[in-house]
């Protein structure tokens, strides 16, 4: 009951349709949460039955959201992936700190920013570059970092387009991903040992905000994927007590 | 944002009042598969047609279109919540955004009749047509082998509904696929021996236009059940596409089936005294005539198999009415915990099935033959379908015109629904007075009236809180929306 894969180009009053998704859109966002859906038909001139339609499929889709009164709609989650993410660069103090860690441990130090549930790198070690932006923030299922911002997801495959297969060690089983993202969830460390190159891994700590206890960011060391696999109790520490420092620093 | 953070113009909450149900994790085939296991074609296949006849005669397929259009048109209302909402309570929590609590509660308890009987009848048909195929073995049968195979098939279906929303939705899914294949097998090897095309005698109102009229509630009787996908919304990985097309499509795809299986019966038993409405055992008797006698074991299979499906998907649909009820402390809050690791209704399970497998037990063990029980129990669950399908009619622009999202459609849908199943509850209540039927729908009626006045007087606060759904939550929202 997918909707069939079809190839064929847009025709009929299909752009239509897309042109009034994307207007019903943006009205919410101008109109602000809790608009209703005959506010938007109004405002908008379309019709009611097919501003109906279109912000049911938008519902359906995660776009929008319904408010627990069931008239009102607001941008969905999955509206956050429609902006281009900020990769503003952390504070100056921010960065020192990672600098510190940087010159105490002999592993790659990066500081990734997760804002508006994207995995953006915002620190990344010029000694050790980590693996590219892009594909770190479409696969997160096969790195540290990525697995912070699923364990924080409240449905974390919405998250995950596709579980592609890096290395033999990539972890592509749905039901074994998922046992690992609540493990993540609960011990808050995230691992991966050769799932993304299969000689590098990584070990990587959330970072929350002081107030609200958002994840905001996540602090990862990168190594030997040998070396990653054991218990680095010390490291765990040593990232743990850098992560509490950055927590006031990235707002 | 036009609005500063903070500016809802409704309070969100923090979590779903349907956390610890296994969330967003079904997917649309799984959730389909629920609602035909529902509907339980395959039984109704060999059955129905047989039924209808009586009053309808070799007219019978015009009654099973009557009846699919009905069936769809119902599917639309749903369809106006399920769009909208993700429910566990299934139409009780529908009623309620609609109607409001009284009138939702009333639904609950008709639904909870039903949901409940259909999933008793389900076990006592599941077991007696393998107590047939045992039979057919040499095994002797009789009540404690019936009983026995009602009390070993409940278990079976309690444990796999208690582990794990997803294992019971794959058990349904292969069960019923097998079951439906095995009656398409069947009709198919029917059809082509008799030969597709044999006349427009099928299509005669030979009983005139009453006849078939009558011959609608026999019909309407075989998709009893298609809804129960919207008990599983809160489960489904995206319900607002899923619930209210898995509906949809069952109402087509069982009317497809029963036409294919109508037209079988009454072509190929047209030659017999008495005709299909003459036959107890239309499709048996239909492969005997045919010289494929072994296709009656395909039958007994294929109904059976179909039975169990629907046992555990009606029970799925019961438990989560009563996980419902007990999060809104309409029924004891225990009935609303979920289970930590399997993240079913544990409580509402252990509770709601094992009492719908030992009533069917203790009263064959009473002597009470499975014909007869059979029969009643599946009547009086279809009072309890139709009495909830009336009410979520009803409720359906009700719900629309509240949120302002009211169209001609809707209305229209309703304004066709409501009048015929008022009709179907009248002569359903009047063609059974022979048999006791209004005594028994009054006894309930009576005990789901208690049953208000207590919950009126010690949980009149109560109340109000009927219609939980899974609402959105903070987490849901786009950060610059909260």
């Amino acid at each position: 009951m997918s909707p069939p894969a079809e190839s064929a180009p847009l025709s009929g009053r299909q752009p239509k349709a897309v042109r009034n998704a994307l207007a019903v859109l943006e009205e919410v966002i101008a109109a602000g949460p809790g608009v209703t859906a005959k506010e938007i038909s109004a405002a908008l001139k379309l019709p009611p039955a097919t501003t109906y339609r279109l912000l049911n499929l938008l519902v359906a889709e995660g776009y929008l959201v319904r408010l627990p009164d069931l008239r009102g709609f607001a941008l969905g989650r999955r509206a956050g992936r429609l902006t281009v993410p900020a990769a503003a660069r952390p504070p100056a103090a921010a960065r020192a700190v990672v600098e510190r860690l940087r010159q105490r441990v002999r592993w790659g130090v990066h500081l990734a920013s997760y804002h508006s549930g994207r995995l953006t790198m915002i620190d990344t070690d010029p000694d050790h570059p980590p693996t590219g932006a892009a594909v770190l923030a479409r696969f997160p299922h096969a790195s540290a970092l990525g697995k912070l911002l699923l364990a924080d997801q409240p449905d974390w495959r919405a998250a995950v387009p596709e579980l592609r297969r890096f290395t033999v060690h990539t972890v592509t089983d749905p039901a074994r991903l998922a046992r690992e993202v609540a493990d993540v969830a609960q011990r808050q460390l995230a691992r991966q040992c050769g799932e993304l190159h299969p000689d590098r891994g990584c070990l990587a700590v959330p970072i929350h905000d002081v107030a609200s206890g958002a994840l905001v960011a996540g602090l990862a060391v990168s190594g030997p994927a040998e070396r990653v696999a054991g218990p680095n109790v010390e490291l765990v520490e040593l990232l743990t007590e850098h992560a509490g420092q950055l927590a006031p620093l990235l707002a | 944002m036009a609005h500063p953070p903070g500016a809802l113009p409704v309070p969100l909450r923090a979590e779903s009042p349907m956390a610890g149900l296994d969330r967003r994790n079904l997917g649309p085939l799984q959730v389909f598969a629920q609602s035909v296991s529902g509907a339980a074609p395959s039984a109704a296949m060999a059955a129905a047609p047989a039924v209808a006849a009586v009053t309808a005669g070799q007219a019978v397929l015009w009654s099973f279109v009557v009846a699919t259009c009905l069936a769809l048109l119902i599917g639309l209302c749903i369809g106006q919540f399920t769009r909208r909402m993700a429910a566990a309570g299934s139409l009780y929590s529908l009623t309620a955004k609609g109607l409001g609590p009284v009138p939702a509660f009333m639904c609950g308890w008709a639904l909870l009749t039903g949901y409940g009987l259909l999933a008793m009848a389900a076990l006592v048909g599941a077991g007696s047509y393998l107590q047939d195929l045992l039979r057919r073995v040499g095994v002797p049968p009789g009540w404690p082998l019936l009983a026995g195979l009602v009390l070993l098939l409940g278990l079976l279906a309690t444990v796999l509904v208690l582990r794990g929303v997803r294992l019971s939705a794959q058990v349904v899914l292969v069960v019923e696929a097998v079951a439906i294949t095995l009656l398409l097998v069947v009709f198919g090897l029917l059809l082509a021996r008799i030969g597709p095309w044999a006349g427009s005698a099928p299509f005669a109102p030979d009983e005139g236009i009453g006849g078939i009229a009558a011959g609608v509630l026999p019909a309407i009787g075989g998709f009893v059940g298609f809804e129960a996908a919207a008990s599983f919304g809160v489960e489904a990985r995206r319900p607002f596409q899923t619930v209210p097309r898995a509906v949809q499509w069952t109402a087509g795809l069982c009317g497809v089936l029963y036409l294919v299986a109508a037209y079988t019966q009454v072509i190929g038993l047209q030659g017999l005294p008495g005709k299909l409405a003459g036959q107890p055992e239309p499709v048996s008797t239909l492969a005997q005539l045919q010289r494929m006698p072994w296709l009656s074991v395909l039958l007994d299979v294929g109904i059976a198999a179909s039975f169990f499906a629907c046992t555990m998907a009606t029970g799925g649909a019961l438990v989560r009415v009563l996980l419902s009820m007990g999060r809104e402390g309409i029924v004891p809050r225990r009935f609303g915990a979920t289970h930590p690791r399997y993240r079913t209704p544990h409580v509402a399970i252990l509770v709601a099935l094992p009492v719908a497998t030992l009533v069917p037990v203790v009263l064959l063990a009473a002597g009470v033959p499975w014909t007869r029980l059979f029969v009643v129990l599946l009547n009086v669950a279809v009072f309890g379908y139709l009495i909830a399908y009336l009410l979520v009619c009803v409720a359906a622009p009700v719900f629309l015109h509240r949120i302002g999202e009211l169209t001609r459609g809707a209305v229209a849908a309703s304004a066709v629904s409501v009048p015929v199943l008022l009709v179907a509850v009248v002569a359903f209540t009047v063609s059974g007075s022979g048999d006791g039927y209004p005594l028994m729908f009054a006894l309930l009626a009576a005990a789901g009236l208690v049953w208000f006045a207590w919950v009126r007087l010690r949980r009149a606060d109560r109340l109000p809180a009927i219609g939980i759904y899974d609402e959105t939550s903070a987490a849901d929202l786009f950060d610059g929306h909260r």
